[in-house]
């Protein structure tokens, strides 16, 4: 799992083509939208008219004495309360859409935008962080949207509603209301951004909390074997401790806040009490205008904060929506043009009828590649790989080994220069098209949860169990999975975590040969099974590979001593080329690699015996 | 009973705070229900010259002899009362906050220590993201419902019950007709919050599986990638996006019915109490001020009794969540009955006749394992994967505990050693060492704080790290992790032999811990740590049959059980598993005439 720190956002000025985008995909359901907020609208409505009804009860029917108008009383009443009712339950449902509605399309293009943007993308950007924008993000924003947008509404056509009412029936004990007003609203946006602002520290020390313990959990074997659990628990406590300061404090500011407002509305009821009553006692007003207003002020409060709230979240959502549609607009560095999209399709529509055979012919022409943070490794490389040749990749860290099989793969494009496939620059056919021709096994297997089956036949879905079992049984996994009491239905866990690093290298290799790639690439992809296993996947492979190009990376050189060629890179350049045999003969820089291996003295001894 | 042990252990000094704030929080609903009966005095009282329904001790403030005074004085009374009201009110909520925070706090240390005290086996099957959850929401969800929903409760309950008061003093057949609908309404709201459980836990899973999808989609992207497999994650994620707003859509629709319903019914009772009120105003039976404050008590009773239900039909979620607390507090931590004996380790181990299975397998890992390893020896232990090699790394440090057999250090059981003690003097470096989010000086330092900076970089170069670290653009202050850099298996491994090399211990472990460093760099690090190293007993597990042949002693593991044991000489003597191994790594001839035999 990751936990990412979230980081600190500035509230910026409102931003109008953040909300353009945004809005605009509000536009397939307007329906929802509108609907949501007419509901709004009545509801405020109904919230203004209703004082006014037990107005007209106190002065038309208690004060005349007469139940004459007891009816109209009641039958106001069923209106309202099936109103209510209907109100309610559509603005609930129309909201709620919207909600879902809009956090899905906003999920929908992120994710398939992820899955376009190259690897380097990768290289920047942790996991953590787009998980907070898949998530977090794309809820709060449209949180706000729709709940929002439609308390929004409802707030300040409840507000406006009651402000001309009031105003018409008694003007002068409407200014005496609405002079508190300004405060209201002045204190509420006051509080409201202190205490979002408190909360934003208590998330930022949350998610600091949660990977801590996330830290603590996946680190155990470490920290146990280290003993620093009293260490670790010292700097745990020191973000615990700060989670408590910060919380207290925002829970200080919200303690005050309710109150004060509260309290202010008190003192323009006692206004309305004073001025109300006298005007009462010379019978300028009845007792039902006393009640009206004195209720009116009531029913102020919660608009009042409401708003204050939601408008203080607005400036929140505006970062979330800038992150996201700055995910679901960035331009992937790697794609394919629109002419190849058209004739070969893209990732999501492969167009197999348009594709040609792929054979394997792999070439390096006049290659330069940077990454971006412009460190140079490769530079005028060349190389030629026949197809069906099997290549094994030698040299120090940092050689250049990856790099050249991350170009093949088209994980990363020639800085200049161009690769061609079968003769062609790979850039003349689709990314699909190569990769689905693609074996590729890594040193770090990456497991999906699910059964070792599903694992293995991600590579060809269509895989029968027959053939599942067969490749495993070539590298040598069956072995150890027929030893599981579910076999093949063995449950890998998250990320694969229930096996070790060997047996999850092997599955992975197991899924690569099931896809019956032409061109297949071992990145250390055996370098934690143990040397037996290892020979026997060895011999298998000698197997395997007949046909396909292959490309292997090895620090253990007994793996690669049968290659039709062995490579040796230096800082990007191949200082040395040719078969095992070949190379030591040459007793340069592979001879000196390989016989490393076995320098000791216990070999300088056994020479001697 | 249980239960209610289980909802108050958590507070432990805390229940005085406790008890404060809901001393001031009855007081606050007694004060609200006093309200009304401003207004009612106002209208009833001063300006009709009937009965006020305000307490004595209040009316006796508000005597003045005019209107207008009399006026003016019930609005300052009632601004002033107010203010009490208020300052009550904050202070209850800061010594809410108080405590609350206080709870927080004291139950995310508790789990943290706990969690760092659970046993090795514990860990090896507890599934992270599990228990990260149990120690964040779940203490969230209890942090609510005592901070929050208790006091709610009990503020609830004390305003229905003021209110019921208030009101019976004016008219008590009134009383009673405002309560007739009311537990309906409570009723109602406790069904339905009861059975919406089940579909709010169905969305909560659909959203994590959709929330899986993205995670492993994201961190698989070169699987994905390879295996040109995006429509296929795509497909996939919509389909699980859609599965979680169909959930949604579902929860809505109940959401709606009962919110929509509910103020139906809840103004069904406003319609009933109004109409009677009036009926009863005109028969003069109530005066016009108090038929007001009805209307004022009518939602004092109603409201509330919503959202009791609603409370107490939550209830069961802080029961699940306290259940799934006391799962991870009631497992004994790894340190209960750890002896306190610390006696000196010189660097002497012996296995003797050591047996280890876990309890759910039914065979042993490690069978009647005996051997025997001097101060300052270094044994190889060599063997396939799965045949013991880790098992009997981790009794060596009791991560694991043997049930047959005994180990010693300088002849004492290890059992009878401080696990910690134990640990200190025995150093591992293992093949997936795991890095804190620190910087990598932090992560080098961490065994040894004081270390002056000069032996941190020359731990760091011995370890041939130094040159990788240089090149970061933050050098040694690079952070690890996600807010840093992912550092490559081998450069992990190490920083584990760099943090190794600040802290002289007896006994080293290396668990097939260079097995992602190349070759050259391999050499290179085992030449330095001979000589760092001289005098520390050494055990080492690898593939590489090379570094095992350096030791002075090797022993080959395999199904659990020693097959072969000797020095590189005379287990090649033996010709037996080791010598093969050998033969496959070194042999070159060898090894072409096998697989010319192989591919012919």
């Amino acid at each position: 799992m990751n936990y990412f720190e979230e980081e600190e956002y500035q509230d910026s000025k409102f931003d109008v083509k953040v909300w353009y985008k945004i809005f605009s995909y509000m536009k397939p359901f307007k329906r929802n939208v509108i609907l949501g907020i007419l509901a709004a609208v009545v509801l405020a409505a109904i919230d203004t008219i209703y004082p006014l009804i037990n107005k007209y009860a106190i002065d038309e029917i208690i004060e005349t004495r007469s139940l004459e108008k007891l009816p109209y009383f009641i039958a106001f009443y069923v209106v309202i309360m099936f109103l209510i009712g209907i109100m309610v339950y559509t603005f609930i449902i129309h909201a709620g859409q919207v909600q879902q509605k809009l956090s899905f399309a906003l999920r929908k293009d992120a994710f398939k935008k992820l899955h376009e943007l190259p690897f380097s993308y990768y290289d920047k950007t942790p996991v953590g962080w787009i998980m907070a924008r898949m998530t977090s993000d794309s809820r709060n924003l449209s949180d706000i949207l729709s709940w929002g947008l439609i308390d929004l509404s409802w707030g300040m056509l409840m507000m406006t509603g009651i402000t001309i009412v009031m105003l018409i029936t008694n003007l002068k004990l409407a200014l005496i209301t609405l002079s508190v007003l300004p405060l209201l609203i002045g204190l509420s946006i006051y509080f409201r951004t202190k205490i979002l602002k408190a909360y934003r520290k208590i998330r930022k020390e949350n998610s600091k909390i949660t990977g801590s313990f996330n830290e603590g959990i996946t680190g155990a074997k470490t920290t146990k074997t280290l003993v620093l659990e009293k260490e670790n628990f010292n700097d745990f406590d020191g973000l615990t401790s700060n989670m408590k300061r910060h919380s207290i404090r925002a829970a200080m500011f919200a303690g005050l806040y309710f109150p004060s407002i509260l309290f202010i509305a008190t003192i323009a009821t006692g206004l309305v009490i004073y001025y109300g009553g006298m005007d009462v006692n010379s019978d300028i007003i009845t007792f039902g205008m006393l009640y009206l207003f004195i209720a009116y002020i009531s029913s102020f409060f919660e608009p009042v904060m409401q708003l204050a709230n939601i408008l203080a979240r607005f400036q929140q959502a505006q970062a979330s929506a800038e992150r996201l549609i700055d995910l679901i607009e960035k331009e992937p560095e790697i794609f394919d043009t629109k002419d190849v999209v058209e004739k070969y399709g893209d990732a999501i529509n492969f167009k197999k009828e348009n594709w040609e055979e792929l054979i394997g012919d792999v070439e390096f022409k006049n290659v330069t590649f940077k990454y971006s943070k412009g460190e140079t490794v490769l530079k005028d490389f060349n190389l030629h790989v026949k197809a069906g040749q099997n290549i094994a990749l030698v040299g120090q860290t940092g050689a250049g080994k990856s790099t050249i099989v991350n170009l093949i793969c088209r994980f990363y494009e020639p800085t200049s220069g161009e690769i061609l496939i079968d003769g062609r620059d790979y850039k003349e056919r689709s990314i699909g098209w190569l990769h689905d021709n693609l074996g590729y096994v890594l040193q770090s297997p990456h497991l999906f949860s699910g059964s070792i089956l599903e694992n293995i036949r991600y590579g060809r879905p269509d895989a029968t169990i027959e053939e599942v079992i067969y490749a495993s049984k070539l590298v040598e996994a069956d072995n150890f999975i027929v030893e599981f009491k579910d076999g093949y239905d063995t449950e890998v866990g998250e990320g694969g975590t229930r096996l070790s690093v060997g047996q999850k290298q092997l599955i992975s290799f197991a899924r690569a040969l099931i896809a019956n790639p032409k061109i297949l690439i071992l990145d250390e992809a055996t370098s934690s099974v143990d040397t037996k296993t290892e020979k026997s996947i060895q011999r298998a492979i000698k197997i395997v590979l007949e046909g396909r190009t292959s490309f292997v990376i090895a620090h253990r050189l007994s793996t690669i001593t049968s290659s039709d060629s062995i490579l040796v890179l230096e800082d990007g350049k191949i200082i040395e080329e040719g078969t095992h045999k070949e190379l030591i003969k040459l007793e340069k820089h592979y001879f000196k690699l390989y016989t490393n291996q076995f320098k000791s003295k216990v070999i300088e001894e056994s020479k001697n015996e | 009973m249980k239960r209610l042990k289980q909802f108050f252990k958590w507070m432990k000094g805390n229940k005085r705070y406790y008890l404060v704030a809901s001393l001031l929080l009855i007081s606050l609903q007694y004060f609200r229900t006093l309200t009304p009966l401003f207004i009612q005095h106002t209208i009833d009282t001063i300006l009709l010259g009937k009965e006020s329904n305000l307490p004595g001790f209040i009316q006796n403030l508000l005597n003045a002899d005019t209107v207008q005074k009399q006026l003016l004085l019930i609005a300052v009374v009632y601004v002033l009362f107010a203010l009490m009201r208020v300052i009550i009110m904050v202070i209850r909520r800061f010594v809410n906050a108080f405590f609350t925070e206080r709870i927080a706090y004291n139950m995310r240390n508790t789990l943290y220590k706990k969690i760092q005290n659970l046993s090795f086996s514990y860990h090896s099957k507890a599934e992270t993201g599990d228990l990260i959850q149990r120690c964040t929401t779940d203490v969230e969800t209890y942090r609510v419902f005592v901070g929050e929903q208790l006091i709610e409760i009990l503020r609830l309950i004390f305003l229905m019950g003021f209110s019921i008061m208030q009101m019976s003093r004016m008219s008590g057949r009134m009383t009673l007709i405002s309560l007739v609908i009311t537990p309906v309404i409570f009723g109602i709201s406790f069904i339905y919050f009861l059975k919406v459980k089940k579909i709010f836990k169905k969305v909560e899973e659909a959203e994590a599986k959709m929330t899986t999808t993205i995670q492993e989609s994201v961190t698989g992207i070169r699987v994905v990638k390879a295996f040109a497999k995006e429509k296929v994650e795509i497909d996939k994620f919509n389909g699980n996006s859609e599965v979680y707003m169909e959930e949604q859509y579902k929860l809505l629709r109940l959401m709606a019915i009962f919110w929509g319903g509910t103020d139906f019914i809840i103004f069904i009772q406003y319609c009933l109490t109004l109409s009677i009120g009036i009926y009863y105003s005109v028969n003069g039976v109530l005066d016009p001020g108090q038929f007001i404050a009805f209307l004022s008590y009518v939602g004092m009773i109603v409201w509330p009794m919503r959202q009791l239900g609603r409370i107490v039909g939550d209830f069961g979620k802080t029961t699940v969540a306290l259940d799934r607390l006391d799962e991870i507090m009631l497992v004994d931590s790894e340190y209960v009955n750890d002896s306190d004996n610390k006696p000196e380790i010189t660097g002497l181990v012996e296995f003797k006749n050591v047996g280890f299975q876990f309890d759910d397998d039914d065979k042993p890992l490690l069978k009647n394992i005996s051997f025997k390893v001097n101060k300052g020896e270094s044994i190889a232990i060599v063997g396939k994967t799965g045949s013991g090699k880790s098992t009997l790394i981790n009794l060596i440090i009791r991560l694991l505990d043997n049930q047959e057999g005994k180990i010693e250090f300088d002849g004492v059981d290890i059992k009878d050693i401080n696990k910690k003690h134990l640990r200190e003097n025995v150093g591992i470096i293992m093949q997936e060492p795991f890095l804190y989010s620190r910087t990598l000086y932090d992560n080098i330092s961490i065994m040894n704080k004081n270390a002056p900076e000069d032996q941190v970089y020359q731990a760091a170069t011995i370890a041939s790290l130094h040159d990788d670290i240089k090149a970061f653009e933050g050098g040694y202050s690079t952070m690890v992790g996600e807010r840093g850099v992912t550092l490559s298996g081998g450069q992990k491994q190490r920083v584990a032999i760099a943090r190794m090399l600040l802290n002289d211990k007896p006994v080293l472990v290396f668990d097939d811990s260079l097995s992602a460093v190349d070759t050259e760099t391999d050499i290179q690090i085992r030449n330095a740590l001979n000589k760092h190293w001289k005098n520390t007993t050494v055990f080492i597990i690898t593939h590489r049959i090379t570094t095992a042949m350096e030791a002075d002693k090797i022993i080959v593991l395999d199904k659990g059980e020693i097959v072969e044991s000797g020095t590189h000489q005379s287990l090649l003597r033996d010709d037996g598993i080791y010598a093969q191994l050998w033969d496959i790594q070194t042999n070159v001839e060898y090894d072409f005439m096998k697989l010319d035999k192989g591919v012919e």
